[in-house]
């Protein structure tokens, strides 16, 4: 390489320049979904995703790509294969009311939380918690108790409550340097005073 | 495409005569209410494949972008500037992080897209096959490139699609940093010495060709977008955009003090449109397909990271996650 930047240079001859292999099914990290709360008392909003090794990672990453500045109380993630997914709907068409009635079934119940899309372009919301034996009887319970009061839904995800990785009591002051990363904000970097003087400046020279 | 300039496939008249009718005018009537197109609806193959085209652009100018930038933060001016320019490149390639993501919940994996990078077959933005000699060249990108980026993600964030809509509205409100930022370091050049406004009047005779470029062809010449437009994927045409870069931009460059090396630069009063000298379009495409003066060193540095995190990934991996499509 003959780069101006001097690290460049110095890179390593590692493989064959301009040849890339195709991964491995395994050399790909898996998908996490991400959820925020911004602040005390408000919901937790889906972010987005990131890709990771494991849900410890998931949760490492998830916190650099989505909470680096703005306000943030608290995040979880969970592995994307553990979100159970309803139909989406449109119109006046609410998601709820296309949920199967499932009922009754074998086995332990376990909390699920709850989550829906109260718009669509929009992102999915936290709703609350049931307890159930299966994702799908987790939905109808939440139908059954009206966690989207009334409103119509596009979409519902339920998530096994032990499925997801939430941030501990400790973690919490994860969030608590956000003051000291002013230099992050716009806000930071006033100009105003400067330009002035250098217009005033040039207008008598 | 991180600006415009982003390529799009030749559209053939034919490209939507296989899809469902009654379908496909479900999803046009969609689209004209306004209402966005989600990853579980239907939407005709040539929306799909245009977008994650488009969408896979952007993302890959976002990380590639954070490279001639990125080469300046050991050399920036000062502690401060040190601290900000890091927290912009982490930004960008933040900013890539979620047009994957948005790409991907249409069907194409985030490695793919990278594998399609580095071998040559997807493109990115075209500056970024320039180099940064100076400081001042870094100041041009933070503030000049980064506005051409916003003028071009803001309307793209009214597109159809909704991750990619949601991902760009994040976005834009860091880029708000990012010009300001930019703005901060030229108003400092430009108040400062002799030589520090030479350094910039300097970047900004390298940069302003690459910078009209940046938008893309003239729509004179561009391939035939109107589909595109009327799926809300494309937002604006190329010369929409690069005039509204102009009119915002080419004021405050001149209230610096600073000249722009194009004698045919200037507004049409009545029109509103501004006129320039035809930016050499064979360069463009001599420098899109490989030939610019940065193309290689860009994908080898991409590349040799990419080699060298492999053990990493290699001790990471467990056969407990998969890679699958994300939700939303
Ligand atoms: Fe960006
Ligand atoms: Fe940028
Ligand atoms: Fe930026």
């Amino acid at each position: 390489m003959n780069s101006l930047d001097p690290r460049v240079n110095r890179l390593p001859a590692i493989g064959q320049p301009g040849q890339i292999l195709p991964k491995a099914a395994l050399d790909q990290l898996g998908t996490f979904e991400v959820f925020v709360q911004p602040k005390d008392g408000k919901p937790f909003q889906h972010e987005g995703i990131v890709h990771a090794a494991n849900r410890e990672l998931a949760f490492v990453l998830a916190k650099e790509a989505f909470t680096r500045r703005f306000l943030c109380t608290s995040l979880f993630v969970a592995d994307t294969r553990h979100v159970y997914v309803s139909p989406t709907t449109e119109g006046n068409t609410n998601a709820m009311d296309q949920l199967a009635e499932v009922i009754n079934q074998p086995g332990t119940a376990e909390a699920y939380d709850i989550f829906v899309l109260p718009k669509r372009g929009k992102q999915h919301v936290h709703v609350g918690q049931v307890q159930a034996v299966l994702p799908q009887e987790a939905m109808w319970k939440a139908k059954q108790q009206n966690l989207h009061q009334g409103k119509v839904v596009y979409n519902v995800w339920a998530i096994r409550t032990a499925d997801i990785r939430f941030t501990t009591e400790e973690e919490k002051d994860l969030w608590l340097t956000l003051p000291e990363k002013k230099f992050r904000d716009a806000s930071d970097y006033k100009g105003g005073d400067k330009l002035k003087e250098f217009l005033e400046r040039s207008k008598t020279t | 495409m991180y600006g415009g300039g982003n390529t799009f496939e030749g559209i053939k008249t034919d490209s939507v005569a296989q899809e469902d009718p009654a379908k496909l005018a479900e999803f046009e009537a969609r689209i004209a209410r306004g209402e966005k197109i989600e990853p579980t609806d239907w939407m005709p193959q040539l929306y799909r494949k245009q977008l994650i085209r488009m969408i896979e652009q952007h993302a890959h100018s976002e990380i590639i972008g954070a490279l001639p930038e990125g080469t300046w933060i050991t050399r920036a001016p000062g502690f401060r500037r040190k601290m900000a320019l890091m927290a912009k490149v982490q930004d960008e390639v933040g900013h890539a992080q979620l047009l994957y993501s948005a790409a991907e919940t249409l069907g194409k994996s985030r490695e793919k897209m990278i594998e399609d990078l580095l071998s040559g077959k997807s493109k990115y933005s075209n500056i970024f096959n320039y180099p940064t000699f100076t400081w001042a060249d870094c100041c041009f990108i933070s503030w000049l490139v980064d506005a051409g980026a916003i003028v071009n993600q803001l309307a793209n964030a009214k597109g159809s699609y909704g991750p990619y809509c949601r991902a760009l509205d994040r976005i834009c409100a860091e880029e708000s940093f990012h010009l300001k930022y930019g703005h901060h370091c030229v108003i400092y050049l430009a108040s400062g010495t002799a030589k520090q406004r030479q350094m910039f009047q300097d970047a900004i005779n390298r940069w302003w060709a690459p910078m009209m470029h940046f938008f893309g062809p003239s729509d004179k010449i561009s391939a035939h977008t109107e589909v595109l437009m009327r799926w809300k994927v494309k937002m604006a045409t190329n010369d929409d955009m690069r005039n509204q870069f102009l009119d915002m931009y080419v004021p405050k460059i001149w209230e610096l003090g600073f000249t722009i090396p194009d004698p045919n630069l200037k507004k049409n009063a009545e029109t509103g449109k501004w006129a320039y000298t035809e930016p050499d379009w064979e360069e463009f495409k001599r420098v899109i397909n490989g030939d610019g003066p940065c193309n290689k060193e860009r994908l080898e540095v991409r590349r040799v990271a990419e080699e060298r995190g492999k053990w990493v990934r290699e001790a990471l991996k467990s056969p407990k996650t998969a890679y699958v499509t994300p939700l939303a």
